[in-house]
């Protein structure tokens, strides 16, 4: 990967407007940034009754995009071009759009450097806040249903406060004198 | 190299954040030098909600809570390692406590060797480098650290960073040593030994094995190819609970050095929590050298005149070795005693290695006071001061680390 | 659109739900993203290295422990760039970036003492508090500004501003 970034910035310099280079070290600064920026991966989160992670790798795998895909218990990690990423990750999102969730991710998928396999042991940190996560998901998901559905006639629910001194003096009072 | 030094030694790394802090390869460049990996414990989730119930121990940090979810896992052996290195950031609180409590835990509840540090960005390899070295060979070499006497006819030498020692011992018993000024390396650890050799009676091809060990010890050991190149932490706790003759159950061991000093809690023998370092020079040998020359005294009688002296006379600063030449000038310019200023010199030392060193470690009693330092009389009496408690300090308490190192070195003997 | 920096800082939820109604999430990932793919850092598993401990020196004291520093050289910039936060009270145990409390505590009074609007809510347990959850969050994005562009997928590490410097 690191290979590919250093065509494509070999590629940008070539084809750079002169007119460009007034600053060169800060154009060269935002350059690397883009570049950097330009793979990119994000998880796609499947809670859905209709999709399964297996049927959204399909889709990406019949379609025309250079990006990489990775099924996981959760869903799929997919890297690529961030354009490409873009327009893949919306697309599988429209198969059920309420219940498939996206986040970016930092680590190319199966990087060495947080692989449980290299690194002897435990899962990387994300992985357990992610699965608490996805746990939730259903509740999130049904809940943008019923957004979509109506204009959302949200219940108040009650705050919960710590009582009274007065107050709890007043129980205690009452249940000794039971 | 043996096939247990090939086979890469497994640490448990409990840590709240040292790959956020940019000392991460600091640490596995450490780990590869002594052949160790280090390995994250994997835990059930589940565990993360009960921990710190389970546990006793309340925090609010995420990652402080792993640390115990990770230990609990290293102690009911769902992940098998061979040691643990406990570590959280210096200067916080929350993680000092986790730190210690943590390392109590698995010191109390399995056999798992462990060690525990706290970090700055600043930390280098180079500082842990000893530590790793100290619980790699808790593992390795087991066998040796259970040695309780010493056989055969073997050397050690320890190579400090002011004076060279070294001793010749034969079936239990110390029949020759050497004690010199560290110049040059090499030379001045061929000269202590060579004393050595000579009182002792026997030639260097006569001594079946030697250890070498203090700062000197790779290229000491590697000239005279030693049999046994070890870390003072190791062979200084040996050496201390060999000559005290306290091998069995808890000792706390204070060695105070020409440049740094070293506390160690010891069980059975084999250390367990240590701290190594100390501010400055202000805490060391060297601050006792300097003081006994302003008051134009040899530095053994220095010992003697300490004992007679009142610290409470004189205020001495010694975390720095400048302020404290300049406290003792003050002092004796109002006109204090040679006695009292050399009181609060030792007291002044001793109140450092207290506040600088002895917080990190379990401190057990017989406290064990070794190194040069430990010879002058005025040390073992501010420690008693200072610590209530009673300071034991062995016969050839200066030869600590080569008496160590031909204790542990005659475990080639046999093999 | 609006950036809208979230705690806690990688969550799945609060960067979907964002971006879904029309905002850009400021997330930790993509700053982490930036630090694992820079060909010139050799610092593994993160490639923070003792230099951002310094950086951290922008939000914290040297006093500071570095673990706090080190995460808030990622943090920081994401604060910096914030418009607006959805800070989500009592979320799930989680490590990592976030599992440093004194960092969290930093980071969340930061954000609150930036003068942006901030959404404070409750992290849902049930499935009906979810249903509010949820409504709540978008009624506050949808009082955000549309219009506003954020193109930059990573925070930049801001250079100190004059004010700054010549205090």
């Amino acid at each position: 990967m690191c290979l590919l970034n250093i065509t494509w910035v070999l590629k940008e310099i070539r084809g750079m407007n002169p007119s460009n280079l007034k600053f060169p070290v800060a154009e060269e600064r935002q350059k690397m940034t883009e570049t950097k920026n330009e793979t990119v991966t994000k998880y796609i989160v499947i809670s859905s009754d209709k999709v399964l992670p297996s049927d959204a790798a399909m889709k990406i795998y019949e379609s025309e995009f250079s990006v990489t895909v990775k099924e996981t218990c959760f869903g799929l990690i997919v890297t690529g071009p961030k354009d490409e990423v873009q327009t893949v990750i919306e697309r599988i999102r429209q198969l059920d759009k309420n219940h498939i969730f996206i986040k970016d991710r930092g680590f190319p998928a199966g990087d060495k450097r947080r692989c449980r396999a290299t690194l002897g042991g435990g899962p990387r940190p994300g992985f357990h806040f992610l699965r608490e996560e996805v746990k939730m998901l259903p509740a999130i998901g049904a809940a943008l249903d019923e957004l979509e559905e109506k204009a959302p006639l949200r219940e108040k629910l009650k705050e919960k406060s710590r009582i009274k001194v007065s107050v709890l003096e007043k129980i205690i009072e009452e249940e000794l004198a039971r | 190299m043996s096939s247990e030094e090939l086979k890469p030694v497994k640490i448990a790394l409990v840590s709240c954040g040292s790959e956020y802090s940019g000392v991460q390869p600091e640490f596995e460049s450490a780990a590869d030098k002594v052949n160790a990996k280090f390995v994250y414990p994997e835990i059930d989730i589940a565990y993360m909600d009960t921990i710190s119930r389970d546990f006793g121990l309340e925090v609010a940090s995420g990652d402080l809570r792993l640390m115990m979810a990770r230990a609990k896992a290293v102690v009911e052996g769902t992940t098998n390692v061979d040691g643990v290195f406990i570590t959280t950031c210096f200067r916080c609180a929350e993680g000092a406590i986790v730190r210690n409590e943590v390392r109590r835990y698995i010191h109390k509840n399995s056999s798992v060797p462990v060690i525990s540090y706290s970090f700055t960005e600043r930390t280098s390899a180079g500082t842990l480098l000893t530590r790793l070295e100290a619980l790699t060979t808790i593992v390795r070499h087991k066998h040796l650290l259970t040695r309780e006497i010493q056989s055969g006819l073997t050397a050690g030498i320890d190579s400090g960073s002011t004076t060279t020692k070294a001793v010749v011992m034969k079936d239990n018993e110390i029949i020759g040593k050497g004690w010199v000024p560290t110049t040059k390396v090499i030379e001045s650890a061929e000269e202590a030994y060579s004393l050595a050799l000579k009182e002792a009676g026997v030639s260097i091809e006569e001594i079946q094995a030697l250890g070498t060990t203090g700062y000197g010890r790779f290229l000491v050991g590697n000239h005279f190819k030693a049999q046994l190149i070890q870390e003072e932490i190791t062979v200084n706790s040996k050496g201390a609970v060999y000559l005290a003759n306290r091998q069995k159950g808890s000792a706390t061991v204070i060695d105070i050095g020409g440049m740094d000093n070293k506390a160690i809690s010891v069980e059975d023998g084999i250390p367990g929590m240590f701290t190594m370092g100390g501010i400055c020079a202000g805490a060391s040998g060297r601050f006792f050298e300097m003081i006994s020359k302003r008051l134009g005294v040899d530095i053994t009688d220095f010992g003697a005149m300490a004992v007679k002296g009142m610290q409470e006379n004189v205020f001495m600063n010694s975390y720095c070795i400048v302020f404290g030449i300049q406290s003792l000038v003050n002092s004796l310019a109002k006109g204090a005693s040679p006695e009292d200023v050399a009181a609060a010199a030792c007291y002044s030392v001793v109140e450092q290695i207290y506040e600088q060193q002895l917080q990190e470690v379990d401190v057990k009693e017989p406290l064990i006071l070794v190194g040069g330092s430990s010879l002058i009389e005025g040390v073992p009496k501010a420690l008693t001061k200072l610590l209530k408690l009673n300071v034991l300090v062995p016969k050839n308490s200066h030869l600590i680390g080569a008496v160590g190192a031909a204790l542990l070195a005659s475990g080639f003997v046999d093999e | 659109m609006a950036k809208v920096f979230i705690y806690p800082a990688n969550s799945l939820i609060l960067a979907d739900l964002i971006e879904r109604f029309g905002h850009k999430p400021l997330v930790i990932m993509n700053q982490i993203r930036e630090k694992v793919t820079s060909i010139s850092l050799d610092s593994p598993p993160l490639n923070i290295t003792p230099e951002d401990p310094k950086l951290g020196l922008r939000y914290a004291a040297i006093e500071v422990p570095p673990g706090v520093r080190g995460r808030m050289a990622l943090i920081g910039p994401l604060i910096e760039a914030a418009e607006a936060s959805i800070i989500v009270e009592n979320p799930p145990t989680n490590f990592g970036c976030v599992g440093c409390n004194r960092t969290n505590e930093l980071m969340k009074y930061l954000i609150r003492s930036k003068g942006v609007p901030v959404l404070e809510i409750k992290y849902p347990e049930l499935d009906e508090e979810a249903h509010d959850f949820v409504s709540k969050i978008v009624e506050f994005l949808k009082s955000l500004p549309k219009e506003k562009l954020g193109h930059d997928e990573k925070v930049a590490d801001k250079e100190p501003s004059e004010k700054e410097t010549g205090k």
